[in-house]
């Protein structure tokens, strides 16, 4: 792909603010990873060995314990598994994550309740919450989900949002005012009543949640788009193209939104910012996801209703904060990088 | 920690018994944390002020104006004054009991829109009836009425009143005050049709013989008939006609009554405060001496669980309820109590158990076939939730009618954890482990969703979820808004539900388990359990007036809901927890067997007050001296 002189120059320019860039590939870095997290944090295996045969069973179907010599047909228990083959000694092995626990398994005791503090010897690396689970699985899987959930929020909501302020600055008219006060109306819809009311009464999964976030949320980044629209569509370029004969949609979607990209980029970050927090709220209120999905939020509830386990609130609030300033970060430099002044002259 | 306590007035029983009647079940479920505390609240309004603007108030008595009938021939009267009392004879008089409520009520009406909330009970409290329970004996105890006796048909009973019984405004209580009641409760002006209904389909009337002589007739003869129609009565001096303007009224008129305390003021919104009457008629009889002992109890609004504990650690309040394992394992590490100034006190109750567990819908194909309703119950892990995520705080329950005495069938055990079991009803069903491990037939995978709505029960329900995944059934948890849950489990439409239930003196088998009330909705059969031979036990139980038969009856009820196996009983605690001030004192058994509560200040009021500890201790805070810390396990009515 080739890129045009003037997005290298803005890319050289992102890359120029060093705190920007920096962010932007920790967090890289950090989605990446959380993508690959079964083989990082997870009970399962990453390889046993077993009377000569390799098991891989990370990906896998559920391997029963009666397939390791074990008396049980539910699934393995990996730790237990490399315990015992660790003192019987007999060339059987297994290799386990660096955190082998999952985000949903209680990890319970039966000399203490939990939650437990963080431990080294256990590898509970953040500690356990008040089900027993591992914090530390809980913090990747509940990053992944609401890394997820932000961005398939955000294209949901672009794709409307775009696609309706477009259409109000290039057609404007009676078909703009009535979709401002469309949007103004629209706009008055508290919308985390609203999510609140549904999920009291049915039990939201994560599209039941995207759908109703779109629904409210989509009218923020009209109102840009139909500014930009009205200037754009005064431009020569729009006039050259409607010219030669190009339809409306032809125009709108090849000649106007490309040229609102660098617009648009510069709000992304932002808005995958408050997907997250948007999210995590909602879990935090109990009215996010159902349990037992692993959630920051649900973290947070966790933390404020036992202040004396200091490590859920300590974990989850590092880690929030941690993605939330390297998103504002990025989003600070896209900003900057994108900056028209630096790029155009005025004749 | 139960919700709704066993209440020994006549209104309470009538509400829960009537209401299965009504199939409204909504009220009857609750939540096993909320109970223990009254909630309520007020505007600054002395009552005396408040009272004057109700014109018939302190009238002349009327006469009773029907028609006096002859009293029968060969009435055999009892009394009681043989149990043991309960209360304490070192007990001291004084003080103020400072209580919290988390909103404050609506109404001071106990009939009628908006009246039934929790503070309800403190109003009523402070209402006898014509004869009450022993609580720890469970006989007939004089309250109103001195004697009673039984009539031969088994539907009337015969009161004679104690001739020393005033109303607060020192009104004596005739017979004609509970032929008003009858009135009173009958009207539709006092808007409460479920009130309406049963004093129309319960009782049939209330005969006079004299002032202080009358007979109350329940509509059909039933056993234990003191517990249906043992009512309380309604002053007719200050009520009079009613009309139209009742609702708007009577809201917060302070309505004579006759028991120890009535409220001397109150600010909507912020606090209430009753007073002990000081020459209170019943203060020197066998049942009711020594109690009733603080002479104010002060109800403050602070809506904040937070801020309640704040309240408390700085005696602004006097105790708070610490059933909570993370009150009283965690929480009540603090200053206060290390320094010894609070005292923590864990007493066990024997009081019926609410049903609470997880209820399976036989509508449900799945729960069709009787072994995977065995294989589900097996898969239930409440031991290991029990041992280590409740700090062993809690006991199993085994059966869902725990608690009520010889009608509990205690032969029966419920069904452990066991993978085992649950892998023989499962092949014995057809099923086999799927490639996840979960159980499948023809394609149908063994996963069911299960209906909670308490945020606080979501630690155990993963831990359930995860030992049923290891056994190979899959529960899909869906926590539900409390109205959303109520109404998806009454209208039939869920899978499992885990719900506990309110209870009642005698155990309620029509309601929950008779095919009448199976496969529609808003009723409490939420199992939808349809068994002809159950049907004929329990219709055979309502018809009974025999209390053996009828006990054995029940144990065979309960033993067929048990291999019908529709419901899963988790847990229970027979006990409830407080952590107070040091310098309130207790007898040296410090509450009763069915006592919900050290301090109820209306309905045991036991407790007192020990003004040279308060001061004492105040003392030894400023000075920074301190005490060993105390708690006290009170195991007494530990079965």
């Amino acid at each position: 792909m080739k890129l045009n002189t003037l997005t290298i120059k803005k890319l050289r320019r992102f890359y120029s603010i060093k705190r920007g860039y920096y962010a932007f590939i920790f967090l890289g870095l950090l989605i990446l990873l959380s993508f690959a997290a079964e083989l990082v944090v997870n009970s399962r295996a990453l390889i046993v060995k077993y009377q000569g045969k390799y098991y891989f069973p990370t990906y896998t179907d559920m391997i029963a314990g009666e397939t390791f010599g074990l008396d049980y047909a539910y699934e393995t228990n990996y730790r237990e598994l490399k315990a015992n083959f660790e003192r019987k000694n007999d060339g059987n092995w297994v290799l386990m994550p660096p955190a082998p626990y999952n985000a949903f398994e209680n990890d319970l005791r039966s000399d203490s309740a939990p939650a437990l503090p963080p431990s080294w010897s256990q590898r509970h690396f953040l500690g356990t919450d008040t089900s027993g689970r591992d914090v530390l699985a809980r913090l990747v899987y509940g990053f992944r989900i609401a890394i997820f959930f932000s961005f398939t929020l955000i294209v949901s909501t672009y794709v409307v949002g775009i696609g309706i302020g477009c259409a109000m600055g290039y057609f404007g008219g009676g078909f703009d005012i009535l979709f401002q006060r469309l949007i103004e109306i629209w706009s008055n819809v508290p919308i985390i009543y609203v999510v609140i009311i549904i999920s009291s009464i049915v039990v939201p999964n994560f599209w039941w949640l995207i759908i109703i976030m779109v629904c409210f949320g989509w009218m923020g980044i009209t109102w840009v788009m139909r500014t930009i629209t009205y200037k754009e569509k005064a431009r020569d370029y729009v006039l050259a193209a409607r010219a030669l004969g190009a339809s409306n949609v032809r125009i709108i979607f090849l000649h106007i939104i490309p040229n609102t990209i660098s617009v648009i980029v510069t709000y992304v970050p932002f808005s995958f910012s408050s997907g997250i927090v948007a999210l995590t709220a909602l879990d935090y209120l109990g009215f996010g996801l159902p349990p037992p999905t692993p959630s920051w939020g649900e973290l947070i509830q966790q933390a404020w209703t036992n202040f004396s386990a200091w490590w859920l609130g300590a974990s989850v609030i590092t880690a929030m904060v941690l993605t939330l300033v390297a998103v504002t970060f990025i989003g600070e430099a896209v900003r900057e990088a994108f900056d028209p002044k630096l790029h155009t002259v005025y004749e | 920690m139960k919700v709704c306590p066993p209440s020994f007035t006549v209104k309470a029983i009538a509400r829960k018994s009537g209401m299965c009647k009504l199939r409204v079940a909504v009220l009857m479920l609750y939540i096993l944390f909320y109970g223990m505390i009254f909630s309520a609240c007020t505007t600054e309004e002395k009552s005396s002020g408040q009272t004057t603007s109700y014109p018939k108030n302190i009238a002349q008595k009327a006469k009773y104006a029907g028609p006096l009938e002859k009293l029968p021939d060969g009435i055999n009267w009892l009394t009681n004054d043989t149990d043991p009392v309960f209360a304490s004879d070192q007990a001291k008089k004084g003080g103020t009991l400072h209580e919290f409520l988390a909103s404050f009520p609506l109404t001071f009406r106990v009939v009628g829109p908006d009246s039934n909330t929790s503070f309800r009970s403190a109003i009523l409290g402070n209402q006898l009836n014509l004869t009450g329970l022993h609580p720890n004996t469970l006989n007939i105890i004089p309250g109103l009425a001195s004697h009673w006796a039984f009539g031969k048909d088994k539907r009337t009973m015969y009161f004679r009143l104690n001739p020393k019984a005033r109303w607060s405004d020192g009104v004596t209580v005739t017979a004609d005050d509970f032929v008003f009641t009858l009135e009173f409760m009958r009207s539709k002006h006092i808007v409460a049709p479920w009130y309406n209904d049963y004093y129309t389909q319960e009782v049939e009337r209330v005969i006079v013989f004299d002032d202080y002589t009358l007979a109350v007739v329940s509509t059909k003869a039933q056993p234990d008939l003191h517990l249906k129609i043992s009512l309380g009565p309604m002053p007719r001096h200050f009520f009079g006609q009613l009309d139209e303007d009742f609702i708007r009224k009577y809201n917060w008129a302070i309505v004579p009554n006759t028991g120890p305390y009535q409220i001397d003021t109150f600010k909507k919104g912020r606090y209430v405060r009753f007073e002990r009457k000081q020459d209170w008629w019943a203060n020197d009889l066998h049942y009711f001496k020594h109690r009733f002992n603080v002479d104010k109890v002060l109800y403050k609004v602070i809506r904040d669980t937070n801020l309640q504990w704040e309240y408390f650690k700085k005696a602004k309040l006097d105790y708070f309820p610490a059933t909570l394992s993370q009150y009283w394992h965690i929480k009540s590490k603090t200053a206060v109590v290390e320094k010894g100034y609070v005292h923590k006190m864990q007493f066990f109750n024997d009081t019926q158990r609410s049903a609470r567990g997880l209820w399976l819908n036989l509508n449900r194909k799945i729960f069709k076939d009787i072994n995977v309703r065995y294989a589900f119950a097996h898969a239930i892990n409440v031991e290991r939730v029990i041992k280590q995520v409740l700090f062993n705080d809690y006991y199993r329950l085994e059966n869902a009618y725990v608690g009520y005495g010889p009608y509990s069938n205690d032969t029966i055990k419920a069904r452990r954890y066991d993978i085992r079991k649950v892998s023989d009803y499962m092949h014995g069903a057809g099923y086999k482990r799927g490639p996840d491990g979960i159980w499948v037939k023809n394609g149908r995978r063994f996963s069911v969703q299960v209906v909670y709505h308490v945020e606080e029960f979501t630690p155990r329900m993963v831990v359930y979820k995860e030992e049923a995944r290891k056994a190979g059934i899959e529960l899909r948890l869906a926590k539900l808004d409390p109205a959303a849950s109520f109404k998806k489990v009454l209208e039939k439409r869920h899978d499992v539900a885990l719900v506990g239930w309110g209870t009642s003196i005698r155990p309620h088998f029509w309601e929950f388990w008779h095919s009448v009330n199976a496969r529609k909705g808003q009723t409490n059969n939420i199992t939808n359990t349809a068994d002809a031979q159950l049907d004929r036990l329990i219709d055979a139980y309502r018809d009974s007036l025999d209390e053996q038969e009828r006990i054995r009856l029940a144990h065979q009820i309960q033993l067929k809901v048990y291999e019908i196996g529709a419901f899963v009983p988790t847990m229970m605690a027979p006990y409830f927890r407080q952590v107070y001030w040091r310098w309130w004192k207790f007898p040296d058994t410090a509450a009763t067997k069915t006592s919900e509560s050290l301090f109820d200040p209306f309905s045991r009021g036991l407790f007192w007050f020990d003004q040279e500890q308060n001061e004492q201790t105040k003392k030894a805070m400023r000075k920074g001296q301190t005490y060993s810390p105390v708690t006290l396990i009170d195991e007494t009515y530990k079965p």
